[in-house]
C-alpha cells in the first residue's frame, strides 16, 4: 500500500486502536510493523455503508438538498450547498446578490461550530496534555466555555437561516423557502462580535502550543475562487499546479474500493494522495481570507508550519475561525433581503455537478438528471473519504519515528495524529478504533 | 442515536416496566425532557415519538424539547435547579429492551458509552462537561431503547415498535423520580 519504511529500532509491532475518541463516526487503525519496516498503515471504515447516492436516485433535486443534509449532523450545509449550486447551475438559475450573500452566511455558521467544536473538544485536549474534553473542562472551564461560546455563535446563524441548527430544512433550488428579514440577519450581530473576540483569543492560545513535530511534504487541494476565500465556489488547485474546474473533479481524481473500508478512497488519477482541508486552504489561498484573519495569521507566523506539519491543521482551523466570524459580521451588516425568496425556474435534463468547501475539505457531488430534473444517477465524494489514503500516507510515516516510545505513547501519538485532520467518518461512510498488540 | 457498550445497571423487559400509577403531578417542581433523536431515521425516532405520546399527560412544570443530538449548550439551557430525563435510542441493547442510567452512573464510563452517528461527544462527556460548567452536577437519568434499524425513511423496527408503549412509561417513570429528586433537594 505505502512504500515501505524503515523504523530505526527494528521492532515488530501492531497497532490497533478501535473506537477512536473524539472523531465523528466510527472506524479504527491498524499498523503492522516487521523488523522496524512499517508494512501497512490503514484506517479501517466500518460503520455500515448508507447507500445516499441510490437513496436520492428518482428524485427531484429540492428532494435531493433535504435527502443529502441527513449525510452529517455536523456539515449538513456542506451537502445542501454543493447540491443546490449543482442544481442551479445545471437549470441555468441566477439567484439573487442576496440569496449569495445568505448562502455564504449560512456557510460561515457551519465553520464557526464546526471548527469550534474540533478545535475546543476534540483536538485541544490533546494539544494541552489533557485525555479528554472532560478533563479540559475540569482543569480549564473558562477556555471550554469560550469554545461553546463561539459554537453556539455558529448554531445561530444556521437556526436562524437554515430553520434550525442540525440538517437545516431552507434552502431551495432558487432561494430559500422565504424571505428572510433584515432584523432577523441584524439580531445575530452581538454574539458574533463576542464571537470575533473569542476567535482572536484563540489565536493566542493557539500560539502558545508546542504539538508533536511530524513535517512531511503533502499534495494539498482546495478550492479557490479569483476574489473570495472559498466556500461556495472555485477551481479546484493544488501546491502542484493543477488547476480546474469543480466540474472536472472526475478528469482528475478517482474513487477505488479497498477491502478495509466501507467508504470508498479517492486518490489523484496518478494513484497519489492529497490532503483537503484548512491546512489546504490556508496554504492556497491564504492571501483571500478578510483582512482579520490576515492578520492573524501573521500574528502566528506558522505559514510554513501549517503546510508541512498535520499536527499545526488546529492553527489553520482558528485562522479561519476568525476569517468565518469576520465575514459573517461583514454579510449581516450589508444584508438587504431580497425581493422574493425564490428565482422561478424550469427543471431539464443534463448534468448537476458542483464542489463547495466543507469545514473539512472539498466536497464534489454530480448527478445525471431526467427531462423531469430528476436524479438518475448520483455521486457524493466527502472530503473525509478523499483525505482517507493521505492520512494512511502520514500514519506511515510517522509510525517510524516513535516506534522507540512506551506503546501507550505511541496509541496515543497516533491516535492525536488522526484527530488533527478532523476526519468525519458518517460522511465518508464513514469511520475510527487504535489496538496495539507488541509482537516482538 | 448512542451506543452503550458497557451498560446496564438497570435493565429490564419493556413487558415488566412500571405505570404512571403513583407519580406525583400537583407539588410544582421542573423537570426538562430531552428527546434524542430524528423521526425519519428508522429507530433513532423512538424516543420523539415516545417523548410526544407523553406531552399531554404531563404536568405543566415538566417541558419537552426535541434535541435531535444531545449537545452540550442543551443542558446549559435547562433552569437552575431542575432535572433532566433523556431520552434515546441506543446500539449495545438488545431491540426493544430498555435500560436507564442514572447521570451519577454514568461517571467512568465514557469508554462503554460512546457516541453514535454525528455525536462528537459521549452522552457522559456531555452531561459531565454540562455540569463542570454549571458549577453542579445536573440531577438526572438517561432512559434509552435498544434499536436495530436507523436507515433514513425508515419505520420502527418490529421490536421497538411492539416495545414503544413500555418504553413511554419508563421515560414517564423516570420523570416522576427525577421530579421526587428535585423536590426532596
Amino acid at each position: 500500500m505505502h512504500d515501505t519504511v524503515i523504523a530505526p529500532g527494528g521492532t515488530d509491532l501492531d497497532v490497533d486502536v478501535r473506537n477512536l475518541t473524539r472523531v465523528e463516526g466510527e472506524g479504527s487503525l491498524h499498523l503492522r510493523v516487521r523488523e522496524g519496516a512499517v508494512e501497512s498503515a490503514r484506517l479501517e471504515i466500518f460503520e455500515a455503508p448508507r447507500y445516499f447516492e441510490r437513496l436520492v436516485v428518482s428524485r427531484s433535486m429540492d428532494e435531493v438538498i433535504d435527502i443529502v443534509a441527513r449525510i452529517c449532523g455536523i456539515c449538513p450545509v456542506a451537502y445542501q450547498m454543493t447540491a443546490v449550486h449543482a442544481a442551479e447551475a445545471a437549470f441555468g438559475i441566477e439567484v439573487d446578490p442576496a440569496t449569495v450573500a445568505l448562502r455564504r452566511l449560512l456557510y460561515c455558521g457551519e465553520w464557526i461550530e464546526s471548527h469550534a467544536l474540533h478545535i475546543y473538544l476534540l483536538h485541544l485536549p490533546d494539544l494541552l496534555g489533557y485525555p479528554s474534553a472532560l478533563d479540559l473542562a475540569q482543569h480549564d472551564r473558562t477556555t471550554v466555555e469560550g469554545g461553546l461560546r463561539l459554537k453556539r455563535a455558529g448554531n445561530a446563524i444556521v437556526a436562524r437561516i437554515g430553520g434550525r441548527a442540525i440538517h437545516p430544512v431552507s434552502v431551495r433550488v432558487g432561494g430559500f423557502s422565504r424571505v428572510i428579514r433584515r432584523d432577523e440577519i441584524r439580531s445575530l450581530r452581538a454574539d458574533l462580535v463576542g464571537a470575533l473576540d473569542l476567535a482572536e483569543a484563540t489565536i493566542e492560545l493557539v500560539a502558545g502550543l508546542r504539538p508533536p513535530t511530524f513535517r512531511r511534504e503533502a499534495r494539498l487541494v482546495a478550492l479557490r475562487d479569483a476574489a473570495t476565500y472559498p466556500m461556495n465556489h472555485g477551481r479546484i488547485v493544488s501546491n502542484d499546479g493543477l488547476d480546474i474546474p469543480a466540474t472536472a473533479w472526475e478528469t482528475m481524481f478517482e474513487e477505488r474500493q479497498v477491502a478495509w473500508s466501507h467508504a470508498l478512497q479517492a486518490t489523484g488519477r496518478d494513484g497519489q494522495p492529497y490532503l483537503l482541508g484548512p491546512s489546504s486552504r490556508v496554504t492556497l489561498d491564504g492571501d483571500l481570507l478578510h483582512p482579520r484573519a490576515v492578520a492573524a495569521l501573521e500574528r502566528l507566523d506558522l505559514g510554513d508550519q501549517i503546510a508541512h506539519e498535520p499536527n499545526w491543521s488546529i492553527a489553520a482551523r482558528a485562522v479561519e475561525l476568525v476569517h468565518a466570524i469576520a465575514e459573517a459580521i461583514d454579510i449581516v451588516d450589508t444584508y438587504e433581503p431580497p425581493e422574493r425568496a425564490i428565482v422561478p425556474w424550469t427543471p431539464r435534463a443534463g448534468v448537476a455537478a458542483w464542489a463547495t468547501e466543507a469545514p473539512r475539505g472539498t466536497l464534489f457531488q454530480r448527478f445525471a438528471l431526467d427531462t423531469n430534473g430528476h436524479v438518475e444517477t448520483a455521486r457524493i465524494v466527502p472530503p473525509t473519504s478523499q483525505n482517507q489514503a493521505a492520512i494512511e500516507a502520514d500514519l506511515a510515516l510517522f509510525a517510524p519515528t516513535i516506534l522507540d516510545r512506551p506503546k501507550d505513547e505511541i496509541t496515543h501519538l497516533l491516535e492525536q495524529l488522526i484527530r488533527s485532520y478532523d476526519p468525519c467518518i458518517s460522511c465518508a461512510t464513514h469511520f475510527l478504533d487504535v489496538r496495539v498488540e507488541d509482537v516482538s | 442515536m448512542t451506543a452503550l457498550l458497557d451498560v446496564a445497571p438497570v435493565a429490564r423487559r419493556p413487558e415488566i416496566a412500571e405505570t404512571l400509577e403513583g407519580v406525583d403531578v400537583v407539588r410544582p417542581t421542573h423537570v426538562e425532557v430531552l428527546a434524542c433523536g430524528a423521526l425519519d431515521r428508522g429507530d433513532d425516532g423512538a424516543a420523539v415519538m415516545a417523548v410526544g405520546r407523553l406531552a399531554d399527560a404531563l404536568p405543566l412544570d415538566v417541558r419537552t424539547r426535541i434535541v435531535g443530538q444531545l449537545d452540550i449548550d442543551d443542558l446549559l439551557t435547562v433552569p437552575k435547579g431542575a432535572g433532566v430525563v433523556v431520552a434515546d435510542t441506543a446500539l449495545g441493547v438488545d431491540p426493544g429492551w430498555i435500560v436507564e442510567i442514572p447521570f451519577s452512573g454514568l461517571a467512568g464510563r465514557e469508554a462503554g458509552i460512546r457516541p453514535r452517528s454525528s455525536h462528537a461527544l459521549s452522552i457522559p462527556e456531555t452531561i459531565a462537561v454540562a455540569s463542570i460548567i454549571r458549577g453542579h452536577p445536573l440531577p438526572g437519568i438517561v432512559v434509552a431503547i435498544g434499536g436495530v434499524d436507523f436507515g433514513l425513511g425508515e419505520a420502527l423496527s418490529w421490536p421497538v415498535a411492539s416495545a414503544m408503549d413500555a418504553f413511554v412509561l419508563a421515560i414517564a417513570d423516570a420523570i416522576g423520580r427525577v421530579r421526587t429528586l428535585v423536590l426532596a433537594g
